[in-house]
């Protein structure tokens, strides 16, 4: 059976902003489609933060799924061993952070090529804010200073920005990147998160019912903002199977 | 320094302390780089410890972790009188500081006359190859190379490095250059070596050539203290380092 390449990006939320709000962690499990699926959380974007590598392990219990994480500070084993790893996943979580410093380490230890091979053989790939960004080909960043574009993985043909509901110097940003010829993309804000089968935005779900994710694009000599149609995972026809049984 | 410094448990307050004296500056300005230890908590949590309390104006700069105000990474830089560089991983190190840009910052930096200075990754970055074992077992990795050369590092602790960094120059894949021991330092002017500095008994460091190594002679640096009470008026420090962070 061939799996479908899945992308579930966070604009902000999950395990690391939502505590006590597991909706949008439980829908990356149930994407997979296994009963317990394999996780693997790369947390490089925050330098393995040992906390952060804590929460994951709260938040994705052994009862649940089976956990484990890469750490690309304290490597022991040989790159053969982390694409094994990586490949044999259902899913694989990043966390946030830097993404111009996720993307830099992660480029000198060949995992985006990693990357590419378990998502083309249909390993869920999801993350927040950093762990978004990093999924498309360009992505706003604000770290030490103004918001940029920089270039993704390139996994999504489009452009993306997170937290996009916090700060209105962000949407700006992003809004003038557009009509200086950034390639249109997606503002996600935060407990909203872009679910792509393929390259194909299929539907954006909330954990959070005020939860928004825009569809920023050029029109003539203009950018617009076009809210899209979200699915709150909390409603009680979103309930999971598994939950409801 | 080839290991020890700051984040070592038993510390080398004698080499903390030289890279203070080496600015020339009466309160210099010190900005640590945790980058190769991904901003580990524990590390930035010592250099503040080790550097509060002492005659200086201590930061740091995380690439991973945003803190509550954005830095600007350039202008913060290049105003201070000494950059240390924390250990870790080599590979990662390079690779995030050249994403970042930080690369050519610090060749202005160098260039300009800041004192850089760095343990372990943190020492080997500056050169033009040093042996990692971020990828696991002992490689050579290549670093920024501002020191013409090579280095290794814990040459004492991590015996396994010795013979990795003796093959690779002995064949010619890497340049000849330095190893040092824990506790030991080696003290670069321009791109030479100007002396071998040491906080410890029996730590050195060697010149390292296709023919072996050779041990060099080091300066034992006079044991500095840890503790706060050799500075005085440290509370008045205190306070207005207190009153400048309310700003």
């Amino acid at each position: 059976m061939t799996r479908p390449r899945q992308i579930l990006a966070l604009g902000g939320g999950g395990f690391s902003m939502e505590s006590g709000n597991a909706l949008l962690d439980d829908h990356a499990l149930a994407l997979t489609g296994v009963d317990c699926p394999k996780v693997c959380f790369l947390p490089t974007a925050s330098g393995d933060a040992d906390h952060y590598i804590v929460r994951f392990y709260r938040a994705f219990p052994a009862d649940r799924c089976q956990p484990s994480h890469i750490s690309l500070f304290r490597r022991d084993g040989g790159a053969a061993d982390l694409a094994a790893h990586l490949r044999a996943q259902d899913l694989v979580y990043v966390g946030g952070g830097s993404v111009i410093s996720l993307l830099g380490t992660w480029s000198a230890h060949g995992i985006d090529g990693m990357l590419r091979e378990a998502w083309e053989a249909g390993v869920v790939m999801a993350g927040l804010s950093a762990g978004s960004l990093c999924w498309f080909e360009h992505a706003m960043t604000a770290f030490h200073g103004a918001s940029t574009a920089v270039r993704g993985m390139g996994f999504l043909p489009c452009s993306n920005a997170v937290h996009y509901d916090d700060k209105p110097e962000r949407r700006a940003a992003y809004v003038a990147a557009i009509k200086d010829g950034l390639p249109a993309g997606y503002g996600t804000g935060d407990g909203a998160a872009l679910h792509f089968v393929g390259t194909e935005l299929a539907e954006v779900v909330t954990s959070r019912e005020k939860a928004r994710a825009y569809r920023v694009a050029p029109l003539g000599a203009e950018v617009t903002e076009t809210e899209l149609a979200t699915r709150f995972l909390g409603a009680p026809l979103a309930v999971e199977p598994a939950l409801a049984a | 320094m080839g290991g020890g410094g700051f984040t070592a448990a038993r510390g080398d307050p004698a080499l903390d302390e030289l890279v203070l004296e080496l600015t020339a500056t009466p309160c210099p300005r010190i900005c640590l780089l945790p980058t190769a230890g991904g901003d580990s908590e524990h590390q930035i949590r010592r250099f503040h410890e080790t550097y509060g309390d002492r005659l200086c104006e201590p930061s740091h700069v995380s690439l991973f972790r945003l803190g509550r105000r954005p830095v600007p990474l350039r202008e913060h830089l290049l105003a201070q009188d000494a950059i240390y560089v924390g250990g870790g991983s080599m590979v990662n190190l390079l690779a995030v500081w050249k994403a970042q840009g930080l690369d050519e910052i610090l060749k202005q930096a160098w260039r300009q006359g800041i004192v850089l200075a760095g343990l372990s990754a943190g020492s080997m970055c500056w050169f033009e190859y040093g042996v990692t074992t971020s990828l696991g077992r002992p490689a050579p990795a290549p670093g920024l190379g501002f020191l013409p050369g090579s280095n290794s590092v814990h040459h004492d602790s991590e015996p396994a490095r010795r013979p990795v960094y003796l093959e690779a120059v002995g064949a010619g894949a890497i340049p000849p250059g330095y190893a040092a021991d824990d506790g030991a330092g080696l003290l670069f002017r321009g791109t030479s070596l100007h002396e071998v500095v040491t906080a410890r008994e029996n730590a050195r460091a060697y010149e390292v050539t296709p023919r072996g190594e050779r041990a060099l002679t080091p300066r034992r640096l006079a044991p500095a203290s840890n503790t706060a009470a050799t500075i005085p008026a440290v509370a008045e420090l205190r306070r207005l380092r207190l009153a400048r962070l309310a700003d």
